[in-house]
């Protein structure tokens, strides 16, 4: 492993080449790492690119600390609101679309995931050239997040799998590029990007997007503290960089993701002071859903047991039907109050990070934006892309795979990619050998088999989908407008509004992440108020932000 | 479409239809008039309010170029522009809200000797029909604006032009006229316009409500509507392109735009800069939702950092569609002979600009006063 020294604010850090920008920071004890307009600090939220919590100024420049690797040396500081711009080399010409070079790909796969890897090598054993696009700078996506460094650790049954399939992609001759940053789909089927500091303009002739999910943004008092982050951003600072994001951590939520992680950061040497699960113990009445379980995915159900044993060997509780009531900046890391949901006492517990894992959204803002029509979900409140059973939408020539058209978890969205990336090939005529036809079978009892198991799954984990219950008023909604919970209802108070209006009423969407933590939240809240419970935020570009002169650039070589 | 009355509002004395700039100022200059006034509005396409903030004053040379037969009616109109700033002014005190309403002046920038003898030909027009313009070269432009790119060689200074914030001037003035007692239908819209008796009536899938009087303010939704009663506006929807960046230190003082190129660009009291200027944009599908396009951002961003090349290290975080009007590059306004009731409120091209002074002239004008300027000229009966 081979080390870098990084400056943060004047201060030397030895950060491991190829670790995040984010894991570096938190190794070495930093936690704020923006302020707000109001001067709040903000520190790792959603460890995936997707809240802009984590922004840092790099050499003048913004970036997001989860998605920047260490490689060489940097001058890292905190990015304040309103900081004038980095100044710009030579003034760039502009330019219109026309001179920008257009890629065709024969499939264009957005998302390197479970999923999107699936999909891939499906169509390219059909015979079609593909192209695989991701943000991330690893192909794996969140459930196959690969160690950075090879050389730190022994990768799990989980990485190996996942290590696996991206050799299987690149072995067939599917190109993934990794670093690419998708930001915009336009009908009827152009997508744009930024690469390497210019615009990549891609017109393929089928697209596959597979952009899975992202955490659901629950508002606790407190949860906009640096120190408080999605469970999956712990997972990823374990995972990929061998960090843990404290020495003592509280880890809180809904599912099973979180006692897996909490046993990931046993294993990295934190002290994990509780795990609150919002669901009941399993009981007596439960035994035919855990045989359901067992019978549809023994391997993953063992590994839930297992989960169960190690945490409690190491003397961990899980504590359910309770979540985390408040968190509270403390002299030394925060003060996190565990409870029931709604009343009674809560118990304190003193640590240096806050998970919180309350389920996903699905990222469906591509698919959105390229017209592809979507049913509302009374149930989970999210909307689920309309797809025919090869996944193919309502818009020719695009496929959508995977979590980010309706929840179903990383085997499910491999299963699912399967048999979406063979059909996207087939549409462009290509035929299926004997060998694919037996795996797309396979993968269709897979698939089933997998949602059998996460309907159990989560009828052994129903808990009240939390959205706005544990709010107070001062509690802060829209993370990057900072629009509290009282601003929400003094505008819903004026009277019933689309939530297009209740957008601007309160400024509530506007921010950064282009409201994929609030809208949620705005949907419930307008529903709650006897509104119209489908509407979701109008899907707008860019689905991350753009930096102005990438647009007037080609991607330098 | 229901046939039955509306459950809230059966039959009203007056409905504005159109919850933009121009309904919601004019329905509230009604009420406060102690009118019976409802304001419809669908929220979506038409009156999203998804307004830029610019607050025009000097002819602009998009509009120039694009509609050069238009000119003579924009000359005609050009009076109208800096009373209608002065009066978004007193509109703002009189609310005693904030609408981050500054009247910085506006810089039009030229880059080649044509373009600043076009510019100096529109100045000299522009002040013999009485307004305050001027030209700088590049050093006089550097000395009140510095930050312009090596290519610009100077521009039209107009001293009344300026910006505020849509989103803040939108949501006092909505609640003003709340107070005033409008009653507002969020979220409806209005199918179809009908006869019947001496009333008017509104079809909405909610039900029918019957109006003595009728306001159209729904912009180009107004063609189809006036037509019904047998009315002929010809106004045309043109969905146009804005991005918005992240907040950044103080940047761009006046509102500026260019002499041939289509853009405008203004620094919010946010921080944010909002860049547009004319880019198009589309209503897409059966729901004509205004839809932006991947060759306006490229062109008007590239555009925007060619012009101040500090931009180009800001990030853009939202790009959205609002739909200006066009009729013949007059305002229509005051009463419609042609159906009787029927009243018309469209200010043509830089509706936001124009809109709350347009609402007061046509409210007057239903009121029974004498409005402040004659609307003979603007009335609707020139096309019928």
């Amino acid at each position: 492993m081979s080390c870098v020294t990084i400056e943060f604010e004047g201060r030397s850090i030895a950060a491991r080449r190829g670790e995040s920008v984010a894991a570096a920071l938190t190794a070495a004890g930093v936690r704020g790492l923006r302020t707000t307009q109001s001067g709040a600090e903000r520190g790792i939220f959603c460890g995936m690119g997707v809240c802009q919590d984590c922004l840092v100024e790099i050499d003048g420049r913004p970036h997001r600390a989860c998605m920047t690797i260490v490689d060489q040396p940097m001058n890292i500081r905190r990015e304040s609101h309103r900081r004038p711009p980095a100044p710009v080399a030579a003034g760039l010409a502009p330019r219109t679309l026309d001179a920008v070079a257009v890629e065709r790909p024969e499939v264009l796969v957005i998302g390197a995931g479970p999923g999107g890897l699936a999909a891939a090598i499906a169509a390219r054993r059909a015979g079609a050239a593909v192209l695989v696009l991701d943000e991330r700078a690893h192909a794996g996506g969140q459930y196959f997040k690969q160690l950075a460094d090879p050389a730190s650790g022994r990768p799990d049954r989980q990485q190996a799998r996942g290590r696996r399939l991206i050799d299987q992609a690149v072995a067939l001759g599917v190109e993934l590029r990794p670093g690419v940053e998708v930001w915009g789909g336009f009908a009827p089927m152009t997508i744009a990007a930024s690469w390497r500091s210019g615009l990549l303009q891609l017109q393929p002739r089928a697209l596959v997007i597979a952009t899975g999910a992202y955490e659901r943004g629950v508002p606790i008092p407190g949860w906009t503290l640096p120190g408080v982050m999605t469970t999956g951003a712990a997972q990823t600072l374990w995972r990929c960089y061998r960090r843990t994001p404290g020495r003592r951590v509280l880890i809180a939520g809904n599912g099973p993701l979180n006692l897996h992680v909490a046993c990931e950061l046993l294993k990295g040497g934190a002290t994990i002071a509780a795990v609150a699960e919002s669901a009941a113990a399993p009981g007596a009445g439960d035994v035919g859903t855990l045989a359901a379980m067992a019978c549809a995915a023994p391997l993953l159900f063992a590994q839930g047991l297992a989960y169960r044993a190690r945490l409690l060997a190491a003397g961990v509780s899980v504590s359910h039907g309770s979540v985390v009531r408040g968190i509270a900046a403390a002299s030394d890391g925060l003060t996190v109050q565990i409870g029931d949901p709604r009343q009674g006492a809560t118990w304190e517990h003193r640590v240096d990070a806050v998970c919180l894992g309350y389920g996903f959204e699905p990222a469906n803002e591509l698919a959105r934006a390229l017209g592809c029509a979507h049913d509302h979900d009374p149930a989970r409140g999210t909307l689920v892309t309309r797809r025919d059973e090869q996944g193919r939408t309502s818009v020719a020539g695009i496929s959508a795979v995977g979590d980010c058209t309706r929840l179903g978890g990383a085997l499910a969205a491999m299963a699912d990619g399967t048999i979406v990336g063979a059909a996207a090939a087939a549409t462009l005529g290509h035929r299926r050998d004997a060998a694919l036809a037996r795996d797309i079978a396979a993968a269709r009892r897979e698939l089933a088999r997998q949602r059998r198991f996460q309907a159990a799954l989560w009828r052994l984990y129903r808990a009240p989908r939390l959205t706005l219950e544990l709010a107070e008023p001062s509690t802060i909604l829209c993370r990057c407008e900072e629009v509290t919970k009282a601003e929400l209802d003094a505008a819903l108070a004026e009277g019933p509004a689309p939530i297009g209006e209740i957008k601007r009423r309160t400024r509530a969407g506007m921010g950064a992440c282009q409201g994929r933590y609030c809208g949620p939240l705005l949907k419930a809240a307008i529903a709650a108020a006897g509104g119209d419970v489908a509407e979701s935020f109008a899907p707008r570009p860019p689905v991350k932000p753009l930096t102005i002169a990438d647009l007037a650039r080609s991607p330098s070589p | 479409v229901s046939e039955a009355a509306h459950p809230a509002v059966p039959a009203i004395g007056t409905l504005v239809i159109g919850g933009g700039i121009v309904g919601l100022t004019l329905a509230g200059f009604l009420a406060a008039e102690g009118v019976e006034v409802a304001m419809i509005d669908d929220g979506r396409v038409g009156g999203t309010t998804a307004n830029a903030g610019s607050l025009h004053v000097q002819m602009q040379s998009r509009f120039m170029r694009l509609y050069p037969d238009l000119v003579p009616g924009l000359e005609s109109t050009l009076h109208l522009y800096p009373k209608a700033v002065a009066f978004w002014r007193a509109f703002e005190q009189e609310l005693g809200a904030d609408f981050d309403l500054r009247i910085t002046g506006g810089l039009m920038v030229g880059e080649s000797r044509e373009q600043l003898d076009f510019l100096a030909m529109k100045c000299r027009r522009e002040r013999e029909l009485g307004l305050e313009s001027e030209m700088l070269d590049r050093a006089r432009l550097d000395a009140i604006a510095p930050g312009f790119g090596p290519a610009i060689l100077g521009a039209e200074l107009c001293a009344d032009e300026g910006k505020l914030n849509p989103l803040l001037a939108n949501q006092a003035i909505r609640r003003w006229a709340t107070t005033n007692g409008v009653v507002r239908l969020a979220g409806e819209s209005v199918a179809g316009l009908a006869r019947r008796d001496r009333v008017l009536v509104a079809r909405t899938a909610r039900g029918t409500i019957a109006a003595e009087r009728v306001v159209l303010a729904a912009g180009a939704g107004s063609r189809a509507l006036a037509a019904d009663l047998g009315a002929v506006v010809p106004a045309e929807p043109e969905p146009l392109h804005m991005n918005i960046t992240e907040a950044t230190a103080p940047l761009l003082h006046h509102l500026v735009q260019h002499a041939e190129r289509p853009i405008t660009l203004k620094q919010l009291g946010t921080g944010q800069v909002v860049i547009g200027g004319g880019w198009p944009a589309h209503l897409a599908g059966d729901e004509r939702w205004p839809t932006v396009e991947l060759a306006s951002i490229v062109g008007n961003a590239t555009l925007a950092q060619h012009i101040v090349p500090s931009l180009g290290g800001l990030r853009i975080i939202r790009c959205w569609a609002g739909i200006n009007t066009t009729v013949d590059g007059r305002a229509v306004l005051g009463p419609c002979r042609a159906a009787p009731g029927l009243n018309i409120a469209i200010p043509g091209d830089a509706g936001y600009t124009l809109g709350p002074l347009c609402a007061r002239l046509v409210a007057d004008a239903m009121l029974g006063r004498r409005p402040a300027v004659d609307l003979a000229p603007y009335s609707p009966d020139r096309f019928n």
